[in-house]
This record gives structure tokens, sequence and C-alpha cells, in this order.
């Protein structure tokens, strides 16, 4: 072997390959996270566009369209456009370390969304933006996604100028997958989609965005909680959010309040629930917004705290319970996002401490639906003495609460703690009696009782036995 | 367990006539034996009745949860070949296995839950291609006129409304044409494109025999098969191949003597109201608009609308 000439070598090539990003990356996603990548840009746009203005709707006045059809999808805004200052990065795959920095408060940080949300859906794409004295177009093509060897796209000054500053995006050439579903599937696609827009950017429609899917308005789905100010004095028991906030050191802004959206539910009502589904979907668990976007909604497992670390797993008696944790940063790879930005990074050293407050938070409620449970119709009284407010009404009311510092535990900050009504204890002479019969024969003893074939179980129970009782005594 | 007398429901009565029809044009003579029938049928099992009048061969399915309405059953049965299973939907579905054979269902409700939407999703995904399904819902305006009692609606039904600005109508027509938007959503999402399989419509109706009532026929096959099921039914002028409009029943009351009266006169191509209003010479109901309505409404179903009459045991 040592005499052998040695084996020549060649350097191999690592250089990216276009199908990779065509039909490999748009695997990961989605097509309505696709979507909302797209409409990600469109309020980053906003951001560019608006800096300075703020106040309770900083978004008002920006809107972005969404219209698809068994053959196309457009997206059009009037968000700014892309300025021509970002050409060079806006169509790249992927984010170069000679970008400028972004704009405070977005959360487009990879560089790949729109690509990405465009190679999803179709072979034929033509974006067509004005920002200022700039108005062009970039039209890809199927001959150039085809061909590896082109990486340059060409661009145009558009053939249509438009009158406003803005972005239009249409996507021909469909996948015969995406067609079908915005054609036969073209209904629930548009709930779904829908549904989505109304949750992830709830508070951002809240604050003044507008969207709209073919023509129709999306309305926001803001989680709200119950908040009662007033009932027994400042120092008597209510139920109230717990609340946690605080900045990081790295300039990350944290606001948590966790609390009930509704009366617990009965013991009827949690039976019912399990032998059928009552609802399609359920408001409750935790909702992370980072940047005014929600990137989890009403999560219920270990993820956001349920199940673990001595909080119990979510079962249907904790229906009630919601919570609320929002993130805001100017620089958004602050935050503790995942690249597809419709997730949170679960090892996050920030996330994983605020996870302690929010299980902190939980224990509280769980705690308190455990001790009513039984008594649902107590309960209520605490619960509907409150109102419900949404998570911005929350915070402007948490400025006149009293927070105390929490400057030994981590994460360091401000919490504010309710004091939650406690039951009065059974007293030890009383016992508890519950047993299960037939519902015919329920119903029976019901009619004969109350004439009511549909009596409460529980009271013609009670009642059954307090006849007895009478009778046992004489 | 108390049950409305469904026998004299005269729209409903109609209702069920169309649904035999509708399957008339799907079920060959020599074919019916291949064909199994399940429904809620109630006390009296009279779609069960119907079935076997019309098609004697099919096999019939009772799935019947309460015990009382179920030896009430018992003794109402109208012919032997009806099966009657004392279980409640949900086991049922646990249980059933198409075998790849052709079934009939009547998912025939009479409220308005989730739980229901969620039966006739897991059904379109259990059934054998060439099934019909049919789904029967309340759709009562009045239902919804608190602001709470409309929330509540929507926090139910969330996943499989067409909107999130949806408004509740307060007029039953639209309201069943909502009924069947969220039907047509859930069975998109049960049978999405994807899978090659579809649920083809092919009539849809509301009336109102005391509530608000929404029902809806179609077929699942596979996506090539829906152009050769829509032929099928091209030329029945009830069907609702394109998710138009529910069609609405609301026949009018009319004795023995005017129904004959008019009867003499029928069909009739055009303007079939005015000219039976014409002939009767009078309002039958509380104007001249409304009674015109109620005439073309006869015209279009007289053929299939019952008679009530007294009867001598």
């Amino acid at each position: 072997m040592s005499h052998e000439k040695p084996m020549q070598y060649v350097d191999v090539s690592a250089s990216p390959v276009k199908s990779f990003f065509v039909t490999m990356l748009t695997r990961d996603i989605e097509l309505e996270d696709a979507i909302l990548d797209l409409l990600d840009n469109c309020v980053d746009g906003a951001l560019r566009s608006k800096q300075g203005s703020n106040g309770e709707k900083p978004y008002s006045g920006f809107e972005a369209h969404i219209e698809f059809k068994k053959d196309s999808f457009l997206i059009w805004d009037n968000c700014g456009g892309i300025p021509w200052s970002l050409h060079d990065y806006a169509f790249k795959m992927g984010r170069p370390t000679t970008h400028p920095a972004d704009t405070p408060w977005t959360v487009g940080v990879y560089g790949i969304g729109m690509k990405r949300a465009i190679f999803k859906m179709g072979k034929d794409c033509l974006i067509s933006t004005r920002n200022g004295d700039h108005d062009y177009d970039v039209h890809i093509t199927p001959d150039w996604i085809d061909n590896e060897d082109e990486w340059q796209i060409p661009v145009k000054a558009s053939v249509r100028p438009k009158k406003k500053d803005g972005t239009e995006i249409l996507v021909g050439a469909l996948y015969p997958s995406i067609a079908d579903r915005f054609g036969d599937d073209a209904q629930s696609f548009k709930s779904e989609l829908e549904r989505r827009i109304a949750t992830h950017y709830a508070f951002i429609i809240d604050k003044g965005f507008q969207v709209t899917i073919n023509g129709d308005s999306v309305k926001p789905r803001i989680p709200h909680l119950i908040f009662n100010e007033k009932a027994g004095g400042k120092k008597a028991p209510k139920i109230q959010p717990f609340m946690f906030r605080t900045t990081t050191d790295d300039d990350v802004d944290v606001f948590m309040a966790v609390g009930f959206t509704r009366p617990i539910p009965s013991s009827e009502e949690i039976a019912d629930e399990q032998e059928e589904k009552r609802y399609s979907t359920i408001d409750a668990g935790w909702t992370v917004v980072c940047n005014d976007r929600a990137v989890v909604y009403c999560n219920r497992d270990e993820l956001t705290g349920w199940g673990e670390a001595g909080i119990p797993r979510y079962h249907n008696q904790f229906i009630a319970i919601s919570g609320i944790v929002e993130f805001k940063a100017k620089d958004a790879s602050k935050l503790p996002t995942t690249t597809t930005k419709r997730g949170i990074d679960a090892s996050s050293r920030l996330y994983l401490q605020i996870k302690n407050k929010m299980r902190d938070g939980l224990r509280i409620f769980t705690d308190y639906t455990n001790k009513w449970k039984g008594r649902p119709d107590e309960s209520k009284r605490h619960i509907e003495a409150g109102t419900s407010l949404s998570f911005e009404e929350i915070k402007l009311r948490a400025g006149r609460l009293p927070f105390s510092s929490t400057k030994t535990s981590v994460p360091k900050g401000a919490q504010y703690k309710p004091e939650l009504p406690l039951p009065v204890k059974l007293e030890p002479r009383k016992r508890r009696i519950s047993f299960v019969k037939d519902i015919e024969e329920v119903r029976l003893v019901g009619g004969y009782l109350f004439k009511d074939v549909s009596a409460d179980p529980s009271l013609v129970g009670e009642k059954c036995f307090d006849l007895i009782y009478r009778e046992a005594k004489k | 367990m108390k049950h409305p007398p469904y026998q004299l429901r005269t729209n409903k009565a109609i209702d069920r006539l169309m649904f035999v029809e509708a399957i008339r044009y799907l079920v060959r003579p020599n074919d019916e034996g291949r064909f199994t029938y399940y429904a809620l049928g109630g006390p009296y099992l009279e779609d069960f009745r119907l079935m076997h009048e019309n098609f004697p061969k099919m096999h019939l399915v009772s799935l019947e949860h309460d015990p009382e309405t179920y030896k009430q059953q018992k003794f109402h049965l109208p012919c032997r070949r009806i099966r009657l299973l004392p279980l409640d939907f949900r086991s049922f579905l646990a249980r059933y296995d198409s075998r790849d054979k052709k079934s009939i269902f009547w998912l025939d409700y009479t409220g308005l839950e989730y739980s229901e939407v969620e039966d006739f999703r897991s059904l379109l995904g259990k059934v054998a291609s060439g099934s019909v399904i049919k789904v029967t819902l309340r759709a009562e305006p009045s239902d919804f006129l608190e602001e709470e009692e409309e929330n509540e609606f929507k926090k139910k039904f969330a996943a499989v409304l067409p909107s999130s600005n949806v408004t509740l109508p307060r007029d039953s027509d639209e309201l069943a044409g909502l009924l069947q938007d969220m039907v047509r959503i859930a069975a998109q999402q049960e049978l999405p494109s994807a899978t090659g399989v579809a649920y083809q419509p092919i009539s849809s109706f509301c009336y109102k025999d005391g509530v608000g009532i929404f029902t809806l026929t179609g077929i699942v096959c596979s996506k090539n098969e829906v152009e050769r099921t829509r032929d099928l039914f091209s030329k029945w002028r009830f069907a609702n191949l394109n998710w138009a409009t529910p069609k609405r029943i609301d026949v009018p009351f009319l004795s023995t003597k005017e129904r004959l009266h008019l009867q003499r006169h029928l069909p009739c191509a055009n303007d079939a109201g005015n000219r039976l209003h014409k002939i009767l010479k009078y309002n039958i109901d509380v104007d001249r608009e409304a009674a015109i309505a109620k005439m073309a409404q006869y015209a279009d179903f007289y053929s299939y609308f019952p008679y009530f009459m007294k009867a001598i045991p």
C-alpha cells in the first residue's frame, strides 16, 4: 500500500440546490401557515411604514386582502411595499449576514417566509410592489424554477403602476394539491384559514389591521379573562387574574395574565363533554404572543406547563382556565419563537423562566377549581360578579394594582397574586352522598316528586333522602 | 319518552317521500338487496315502512337507545325485514363496518348540537363508496334570539362556520342555508380532496311543522364518480347538485274537496301558483301573495302530499 500513488481528491460542491427550496423546504409548512407568513410580511411592512405612530390602534388604515380560487392565489396590501434598498435581500433564499437591521418590533428574521409560501403554492408568481418612487415587478416563472443554474430573477418597472405603496403577490400554475384545496375544498379551507388568522393575528387585527379573505373581513378572537375590581372592598377575596411582568436584560418585555374565562363547569357538564363533543373548539389554555402575533393559541399540554411540576394534566374540569403571555422585543431574534413563527422554542432560556411563572399562575386556578368542585353554583356567583376583559384592558387595570417584586426568584419581575374566595369547609358532621341510577327511574321519581320528569337528578336524590329521613325519625 | 306525532307532520311526510324518490334514482330494482338502510326510526318506524314498501328487498336496521321507544318500535314493527338494535348511534358507529357494502343512512336529529355534526363526519369516513347519507337538523331562528344564545352557537360550531363574522339569520330558510354551508365544511374537513372521495349533495330541503328543520341528502363517492352521480339526478326537478339554497317545503292545509278540485288542473308548467289561486278564487293564507306562494308549493308537491283521514279501526 505504501508504494501506491495517493488518491487525488477534488473539492466537493456545497452550493445550494434550487429544488431543495422549491420542493423540500415547502414540505415543512402547512399551506395555511405559509399564507400566514405572507401576512407577516404585510404586517412587517406596516410597521416599517408607521414608525412613530403608536396609540391604541397602531395598525389602523393598514389592510391585507387574500383572494383564492381554483387556479390562482392573490394577496395584496397597502403596507408600504418592499423598499428598493431591500431588493437584494427580499428575494434571496435565507438572510445574509449583511442584511440591514430589521425594523423594530417585526418578526421576520429568517428571510424565507415569502419565497417558501410562493413555492408551496405554484410555479408562476408575479410580485408587484410600490415603495415611494420605486414601482417594480418581479416575475418568477416555471422555467426559472426548473433551471438549477439560474439564480438571478429579472426585475422590471411595473406594467400596471400602483396608486399607493403596497405589494401584490399573484401565484398561478398552482400545484394540483393546492388547486384542489382552493377549489374542491374551498369552503373548509377558507374556514380554517380564517380561524387561524382570527387567532394568530387577533391582537394585530384588534389594533386596527384589516384582513379579508375572498371579500369577508376577519374578526379577531381575543382571549378575555374575568376581572372583579369592586366586590367586598380592596382586600376581600375576589376573582382576578394572576399577573406577572418583567423586562429582561436584553430588553424583552414580558407580561403574563392567567385566570378564568367563565364559571367552572358542573360535574354534569364535565360528564356530558366526555360523552359527546359539545364544542368544536375550546378557548381554554395558554396563548403566547410575540410582538403582537399569537404564536401559540389555547395550548393545553406540557409546552405551556400543563401536566408537569405538580400541575395536573389538562382535563375538561379546567375548561374555564385561560392565560396569555406576551413577549415584546425590538429585536425579533430575542423572542422565543421557532423558525416557523407559529410556535414557541420550548428550550429557550427566557421561555423556560417564564414558564415557571405560568405554572405558578395555573396552580392558583386549578386549586380553586378543585376546591369548588361539586359546588359550581356558589362559585358561579363569584365568577359572574366580575367583568370579562380583553388582554389590553387587563394590562391597563394592572397599572392600578399593587404588584409585588420577585427579586429573589427566577425570573425577576413583579407579580400580582389575587386572593380568590375559598369555600367554607364542609363541617365534619356532614357527609356527601352520591349515587348513580337508571335515567328512566330518575325521570319516574322526578315526575312523582316534582311533577317534572326533567327535574335535576341531584334534587330528586336529596328529596328522596329528606322524605325517608322524616319517616325514620318518627 | 314522549315523541311528537311524526305521522301527522305534513311537510316531513313530503320530505320522506322525496328521500324515497332520490333513492329510487340511485337503486336499480335488482340492486336493492345490496343496500342496507340504517336510521333512527322513532317509535312508529314510519320511514322504515316506506322503505320496505318501495324497496322490499332492502335490508333495514333501526337504531334506538331509549328502552321505552325500543319497546314501542317492537310493537309497531311494520315488517319482518327490520332489525331493531337497542343502541345509540355512537355505540353503533364504533361497531359498524361497511365491509364494502353500500349503506343508506338517515341521521334524523331533532336538535342542533356539534356532536351531531361530528357523528355525520365520522360516518362519512366509514361508509363504502356509493352510500347515501341524509342528515336532518333543527333550524329554528327563535332558538338564537338572545345575544347569549347566538354567542353559544358560534362557540359550539366555530370550527365549521363559513365566516367568523357570521350573523345568525332570523329567517328559517336562511338559517337552513347557513347549516348547509356548515355541513359542507364538515364534509370537506372529513373528506378533503386529497382523499379522492367526495360527498356529493343530491337534495336539500327546509320545512317547518312547528319548528324549522333542515335536511340534506348526499352520496359518498369517489371523485371520478361525481359526474356520473350528477348525471343520474340531472333530470330530477328536486335535485340540488351544487349546494344551492335548500328548497322550501311549505304545503298548505287544504280540504280533500279543495285538493280534488285543484288536482284536475295539475300538473301545469308555468305560473302554477297564480293559476291555482285563480281556480280556487279565494285566499287560503293571510293575503293574496302568501296564498299564491302556498298554491305554488302545492303544485310542486301535490303528488307527495299525504291524505290524513279519520279511520275506524
